[in-house]
């Protein structure tokens, strides 16, 4: 679906060094798939989507959509894109707003309508529909720039940090509509620092650092041998292998699994408290994890955190590698 | 005709530009009104010499302002709807949102500026006869119009063309407007500093203040309208239009 080939991109101006923003990145993305990209501020990732977008054009390498470039991709067949600082011009109203990207979505006036009252309706705008953009919240508005991306079923869809200014329940429901579009086959590009998110989310991520490609993580690998979760306990405890059989002890304590140690004093990871326990372990499903836990805590065991945690993401966001 | 809606969105929001438009219009009717009021000869014609006597110099020099405004009133109903036509899309980051969208954003920026474009050449079609009946008891006919049509389509496609660059289009347009002003002013009394071929090459460059002026004769002095020159301005404008369309079709965003 997406392919860059030694992609690049270099920004000059008048009087200022030349900013290599993307250098050499080759990497393919499968059609239907949910692909993340994520790396620190001004790693790369939103001038990768713009180069995805046709909104730039690589300065080295080449980027094609579907087999053809960019710009001609979005023109013919559209994509959905949520930006990274979703606005729009001060005075404009919600609902039309949204009628009038619907009519350029290319529907037709009722059609607008009814595209515009349904997207409202699903991203709960309804009370807020009639209200210049200048008076929400950032929350809301990003909700109106999630709206905007959902007007029309695109092929394509790119969400630039979509739970930006989210409150709790609406990244729940974040979640809700990016397992909708995977289930619909749509292909989803996805930047987010919220790394959490992102292994729930997303098959596959690219690591940037610098405007460079360094990995391509498989989020999914494995999936169907169980879903892999990061468990902290207040202190280790020996029945810990009864309740998740092949838990990985991965903070470099007594009964070390191979993992990654950040090699402090007192043993414990990043965020970790001193003396505590961190495990990776498999469960099937939310239900499945839900009755180990309650196996954990009945034997004894204090639970301080519970997080989706299989592929060691954070630590490769940071730069420490594979955990 | 799938842009119209953005392009009404657009619109509605812009009316503290409207406003100061329509404000601008109410000034000069108003001010025609209390001349033809009360300085109005048995012809119906209003004299600067009777004002000059109820007002003074003050009087006379406003009156002879509002006039010389009321002629660049399509330049100031194009500068004040038109800045900013592309440019602050780009800003807002609305000119991505409609290239990821399946419409060609030629279609987008021509609809709106066609919208705005209109509305200049109403407000200005309603006032200046109106500002004419008021003050002469008679209008210039379809010289009006036609003097209308070529500055907005000369400062219009000046502005849409800068708008696809810059930000400072409007700014821009103006300072090319009133350099042109002073240069044809300076070519027409024959003392321009400069070679007759450069001296042509920047008139050539220029807005084409020129065959604006004929027209202005025409309105002012009720001749004959000169095509040629209307021609030439549409021709003008045209380049430009074009050009901002080929900007927008190859620029990034």
């Amino acid at each position: 679906m997406i392919v860059l080939e030694g992609a690049g991109r270099r920004f000059t101006a008048r009087g200022v060094q030349p900013v290599e923003a993307l250098r050499d990145v080759t990497l393919r993305v499968p059609a239907g798939s949910v692909f993340a990209v994520v790396g620190p501020n001004g790693a790369g990732k939103t001038t990768l989507f713009a180069l995805v977008l046709g909104f730039l054009k690589p300065t080295t390498g080449s980027v094609s959509v579907g087999g053809t470039g960019p710009r001609r991709w979005a023109r013919t067949r559209g994509a959905a894109w949520l930006p990274e600082r979703f606005n729009l011009p001060a005075g404009w109203r919600v609902r039309d707003s949204l009628a009038a990207l619907a009519r350029l979505e290319g529907l037709g006036p009722a059609e607008a309508g009814t595209a515009a009252a349904a997207v409202l309706d699903h991203l709960e705008l309804e009370a807020h529909a009639d209200k210049p953009v200048q008076t929400l919240s950032r929350g809301l508005l990003q909700r109106v720039g999630i709206a905007q991306a959902l007007l029309a079923p695109r092929e394509l869809v790119v969400l630039d940090e979509p739970t930006q200014g989210l409150d709790p329940l609406w990244r729940i429901r974040l979640r809700e509509i990016v397992a909708d579009l995977r289930a619909q086959g749509r292909t989803v590009l996805l930047a987010s620092h919220e790394l959490d998110e992102v292994e729930r989310l997303a098959d596959r991520a690219a690591v940037l650092r610098d405007g460079r490609l360094e990995e391509i993580v498989e989020l999914r690998a494995g999936a169907a041998e169980g879903i892999v979760y990061r468990l902290e306990l207040e202190r280790p405890i020996d029945l810990i292998a009864t309740a998740f059989p092949g838990a990985e002890r991965v903070d470099g304590g007594a009964d070390d699994g191979g993992g990654a140690s950040t090699g402090r004093a007192d043993g414990a990871v990043d965020g970790q408290r001193p003396g505590g326990a961190v495990y990776r372990v498999r469960v099937g499903d939310a239900a499945d994890l839900t009755r180990r836990l309650a196996a954990v805590i009945e034997s004894g065991g204090r639970i301080v955190s519970v997080q989706p945690g299989g592929s060691g993401l954070a630590a490769r966001v940071r730069g420490g590698g594979a955990p | 005709m799938r842009s119209l809606r953005l392009a009404a969105v657009h619109v509605t929001s812009m009316h503290r530009r409207l406003l100061a438009l329509g404000g601008l219009c109410v000034v000069f009717l108003l001010a025609a009104s209390a001349a033809a009021v009360f300085l109005k000869d048995e012809h119906g014609d209003v004299h600067i010499d009777a004002l000059f006597l109820v007002g003074g110099y003050p009087a006379a020099s406003a009156l002879l302002l509002l006039g010389w405004l009321l002629g660049h009133l399509p330049l100031v109903a194009v500068l004040v709807l038109l800045a900013g036509v592309i440019s602050d899309d780009r800003e807002n980051g609305l000119a991505r949102l409609i290239a990821v969208r399946p419409v060609s954003p030629i279609a987008v920026y021509a609809t709106r500026f066609a919208v705005l474009a209109t509305i200049a050449f109403v407000v200005c079609a309603v006032v200046m006869p109106a500002f004419d009946l008021l003050m002469l008891g008679t209008w210039a006919g379809p010289a009006t119009l036609v003097l209308i049509l070529a500055y907005v389509l000369v400062y219009g496609g000046l502005i849409a063309f800068l708008s696809a660059w810059t930000r400072g289009d409007a700014w821009l347009a103006l300072l090319l407007a009133i350099l042109a002003i002073v240069w044809a002013a300076f070519d027409r009394a024959a003392t321009l500093p400069l070679a007759p071929g450069l001296a042509r090459l920047v008139g050539f460059l220029l807005p084409p203040q020129p065959a604006l002026f004929e027209l202005e004769n025409a309105f002012a002095e009720l001749q004959p309208i000169p095509w040629d020159a209307f021609v030439y301005c549409i021709g003008y404008g045209g380049v430009f239009l074009m050009l901002a369309g080929l900007s927008v079709a190859r620029r990034e965003v």
